[in-house]
């Protein structure tokens, strides 16, 4: 589904991606595990494409180079909305929702390209069910919401664009342990009907307790990739990496 | 039949005006501003009302831009000035001499391209930044006006004179009736106006706008075409902005650079923030305190109670002097009041509304569906609270 080829990319000449490749298949769970800074966040915004936007106040625009293809297309040249449109959707990092808008609006403008009322209100239920407390939040206003609502607030603006890929960048930040936990687990029943994921996160102990498949990156190189038990059999990995 | 059709009629006016404070203070207002002209016999005084019509016009596409998409422009008298140039170029006997009607419309169009122009800063840089790019604009453009080589068509400072007149005095008429007929033309305008923006404003695009104005990023990872909407905005109020222009070069029956100056790109901040950001009505009851303090109280009244009174005649120089208390006014408003008057009143109002009751208030953007969810959430509340 996502094929990512000697992706490489610098901010201003700091070189923030080093060839990094990358696979997810249809209906996979990829975990992406490094420390901060190691360019995770970058990763995801290359994918859906909001590096290469212009936005008022950036000096320069981060140079790319490789290939990023979802479902066999070049997608690595277009247009952040285009890449939305296709499904790839993107869960930014620490991003609290719309401040100004009530939770139904910001689950609505997550919904911003769907023309499909009945679709729009299915899955409008479905959030519902998957975040409960988001339907008594509903007409609250989002800045007033605690730091756990607001992050499923997030996820669930990206549910109602209809991902077929989502990008999720570091949802346990700032959470509770056990409000992780909850995130979490949502997050594998989003992947249980049937999306695709790419989960970001610094938790190794969360990505592995959740994810298929892992890559570990570090320093902008991806320095690994397996399934848990075959990144535990290495003790260099488990050290070195994992910190277990 | 009849009758049914009129009590509901008026039960649903009742119950979507009369019981709403705020809604029913806009609606005297409005039917104030409806019937002025049988109280005021004076054409001096009605040709103010008629100027703060235009103001408010301009000011709210001010407004829209600036308080609805977050976009800071100072250099909104581009718009006036174009929209006021090009139908003063077709329209002047001179030149094209082509009907009003057909002129403002052309007008109003190239200014829109303009503010396509205009919009494109607006992808780069933002807040102060964009405010200086966009002040330069029509600074530039009034000195390509005044520049001689251009002046046989420009005219330079003298600018492009003896228009047609917004609305011609025909043979029957006195002043004092195409004062009246004028002083309508302007309120339907500047009623249209507001409209069409608070409508666009409270519709789907003006949620979209809320959102890059809040966080371009996620907005774009909603999908959100940026550029698009950011362009679309400058448009709008360009249109706006330049019908404004438009509405006064036939008013005045000419065009001239200052209508590119700065004190115009500022005299919509000035009103705004009297009247309150971001609301669309705040900058009409702006323009109006704003004339009635130019023209009745600092012009007339002040002057005069000066000379009668104290025997101290003002110096021609105190016109200066104007922009100066405006600009204090405003300073002391936006510490002490800065959600702005008209805002600050709605706002108390609706606290009253607030209390009596909580649960219709909010956008409506999404009203249908509200009212379903609305019936399902108070099914389950029991549940939620216990
Ligand atoms: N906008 C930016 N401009 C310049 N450098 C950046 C920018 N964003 C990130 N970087 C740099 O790129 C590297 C990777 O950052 P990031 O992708 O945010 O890592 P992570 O998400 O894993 O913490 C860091 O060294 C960071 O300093
Ligand atoms: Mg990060």
């Amino acid at each position: 589904m996502l094929e990512i080829k000697d992706l490489t990319v610098h901010y201003d000449g700091a070189m923030a991606l080093n060839r990094v490749s990358l696979k997810v298949e249809e209906g996979e769970f990829v975990g992406v595990v490094g420390p901060n800074g190691s360019g995770k966040t970058t990763l995801l915004r290359a994918i859906s494409g909001v590096l290469m936007e212009i936005e008022p106040g950036k000096k320069e625009r981060p140079s790319l180079s490789g290939s990023i293809m979802f479902n066999g297309k070049g997608i690595d040249k277009s247009k952040a909305w285009n890449i939305t449109k296709m499904g790839v959707i993107h869960c930014p990092e620490r991003r609290r929702p719309f401040a100004e808008m009530t939770t139904l609006d910001n689950l609505r403008m997550g919904a911003y390209l769907r023309k499909n009322r009945s679709e729009i209100k299915k899955d409008l239920e479905w959030v519902y069910e998957l975040f409960p407390i988001l339907k008594e939040r509903a007409r609250q206003m989002s800045q007033t919401l605690s730091g756990g609502e607001q992050q499923m607030l997030a996820i669930g603006r990206a549910l109602m664009s209809k991902p077929k890929l989502l990008l999720i960048d570091e949802p346990s930040l700032g959470l509770a342990p056990l409000l992780k936990e909850a995130v979490l687990k949502v997050i594998k029943e989003i992947w249980r009907s049937g999306v695709t994921i790419l989960l970001v996160e610094q938790d190794v102990a969360i990505t592995l307790a959740s994810a298929q498949r892992i890559y570990i990156l570090a320093h902008g190189r991806i320095a690994t990739q397996g399934t848990k038990e075959e990144l535990m059999k290495s003790r260099d990995v488990r050290e070195i990496y994992l910190g277990l | 039949m009849v009758t049914t059709y009129i009590r509901r009629a008026y039960s649903s006016f009742v119950a979507h005006v009369f019981d709403i404070p705020a809604r029913l203070l806009a609606f005297l207002l409005f039917l104030t501003l409806l019937f002025i002209p049988f109280a005021i016999q004076n054409t001096y005084y009605l040709r103010i009302l008629i100027l703060a019509n235009v103001l408010a016009i301009f000011a709210v596409s001010w407004d829209f831009l600036v308080g609805r998409t977050g976009q800071i422009s100072l250099g909104h008298a581009i718009f006036f000035g174009i929209g006021g140039y090009i139908t003063a170029l077709l329209s002047s006997s001179k030149f094209f001499g082509l009907p009003i009607f057909l002129t403002i419309p052309i007008a109003i169009l190239a200014a829109c391209i303009i503010a396509l122009a205009l919009g494109i800063p607006s992808l780069r840089v933002k807040g102060p930044y964009l405010a200086l790019v966009t002040m330069s604009f029509p600074l530039i453009l009034a000195a390509l006006l005044k520049w001689y080589p251009l002046n046989h068509i420009f005219k330079g400072e003298f600018g492009i004179r003896g228009l047609p007149a917004l609305v011609p005095r025909l043979d029957w008429m006195t002043i004092g009736q195409q004062r009246v007929g004028e002083y309508y033309v302007t309120l339907i305008l500047l009623f249209a106006a507001s409209v069409i923006l608070y409508k666009i404003a409270n519709s789907k695009i003006g949620l979209v706008f809320v959102s890059i104005l809040d966080d371009e990023l996620a907005s774009k990872a909603c999908g959100i075409n940026v550029t698009k909407y950011k362009l679309m905005g400058f448009m709008i109020s360009g249109l706006f902005g330049a019908l404004a222009g438009c509405i006064q070069t036939h008013l005045l029956r000419f065009a001239n650079p200052p209508m590119f100056a700065l004190t115009l790109s500022f005299l919509p901040v000035i009103v705004t923030f009297l009247g309150g950001l971001g609301t669309i009505y705040g900058p009409i009851v702006g323009a109006y305190i704003y004339y009635i303090l130019d023209s009745y109280v600092l012009r007339d009244w002040l002057p005069r109670f000066l000379k009668e009174t104290v025997g101290v005649t003002l110096p021609p120089e105190f016109d200066f002097a104007k922009l100066l208390i405006f600009t204090l006014i405003v300073l002391i408003l936006v510490i002490k009041l800065p959600r702005g008057i008209a805002k600050f009143t709605t706002d108390k109002l609706g606290d009253l509304e607030e209390a009596r009751d909580l649960d219709e208030r909010g956008p409506r953007i999404w009203k249908t569906y509200k009212k379903k969810e609305k019936t399902t959430s108070t099914g389950s509340e029991p549940t939620a609270s216990s």
